[in-house]
């Protein structure tokens, strides 16, 4: 069964560590505990300083931090990866051309075989 | 923001009803607490009671809802109890989940060979497997004197959520 995840997990890993909303939204320089409430209840989405500041914080990367972002983000890649993969077959055919389908064949295949084989 | 909206997705919502409001647990993938609390209801403790686990699940859309089954033969829950996890039973026909509900016993005979254990000596077994969470949410043991500490419906919660993954009733 795949496990469809949660926009990011800032709520569980702020209560592991036993701090208030107030404390993290300091910590992230965010202002106050409403912004991170708002990241918490995914109504609001932090942006690339605020995500690097929480990986500081929490000790976790941010891919774990902000899975099910991360999740839909690699879905978006493998579907544009999957894109340039035709219009590589469309170029001539020459080593450079094969390694960038390689790549792109891999970034393409990453996401898909996750969600065959959770 | 991405849309978790899949009901299969193998999350659980566990609350526990109290005096004073109710404990709460979401568990993922049988290993992972992912949110737990108490929230406290008050004037119309019901209705606030609603709109509160109402808001829970719209933010977490659980697959299933687990409850203890108040309206049991041998059950001392309140009539308030009995009423609240009725309708929060029927909340599960809107919200597209399923609803397991598991007896004091059931919950003590997961948790204990001969089914003879302590709320108490339940949330210390759950604290030492979720150590990072709970650990440091675990009340002192209850003086016979006392009323129940408040973060003993965390841990009831929990118990619940767990004996589901496991049961999987």
């Amino acid at each position: 069964m795949t496990l469809s995840q949660l926009p990011n997990y800032l709520r569980k890993h702020r209560k592991r560590l036993g701090l208030s909303q107030n404390e993290v939204a300091f910590l992230l320089g965010a202002g106050s505990g409403a912004k991170a409430c708002r990241y918490e209840r995914f109504s609001r989405e932090p942006g690339f300083r605020t995500a690097l500041a929480c990986e500081a914080v929490f000790q976790r990367p941010i891919r774990e931090l902000f899975a099910g972002l991360y999740e839909e983000i690699e879905r978006e890649v493998a579907g544009r990866a999957m894109e340039l993969v035709l219009k590589t077959g469309q170029m001539k055919s020459d080593r450079q051309t094969a390694r960038k389908r390689e790549t792109l064949e891999r970034i393409a295949a990453s996401k898909s075989k996750k969600h065959h084989n959770p | 923001m991405s849309k978790h909206t899949h009901r299969r997705n193998g999350r659980i919502l566990a609350i526990a009803p109290s005096s004073r409001g109710f404990g709460f647990a979401v568990m993922e993938g049988g290993e992972t607490l992912v949110d737990w609390g108490v929230k406290s209801v008050a004037g119309d403790k019901n209705a606030d009671a609603l709109k509160k686990v109402g808001a829970m699940i719209s933010l977490y859309k659980p697959a299933v809802l687990v409850l203890e089954d108040a309206s049991a033969k041998w059950s001392r829950r309140s009539r308030r109890i009995r009423d609240i996890t009725k309708t929060i039973a029927a909340m599960s026909a809107t919200a597209q989940m399923k609803v397991a509900l598991f007896t004091r016993n059931q919950v003590m005979r997961f948790f204990f060979e001969d089914g003879v254990g302590t709320k108490y000596t339940i949330a210390r077994i759950i604290a030492m497997r979720f150590p990072e969470e709970l650990g440091h949410r675990l009340p002192p043991k209850r003086k016979p004197w006392k009323s129940e500490d408040y973060r003993m419906g965390i841990f009831d919660a929990v118990a619940l959520a767990i004996t589901k993954q496991v049961r999987g009733k």
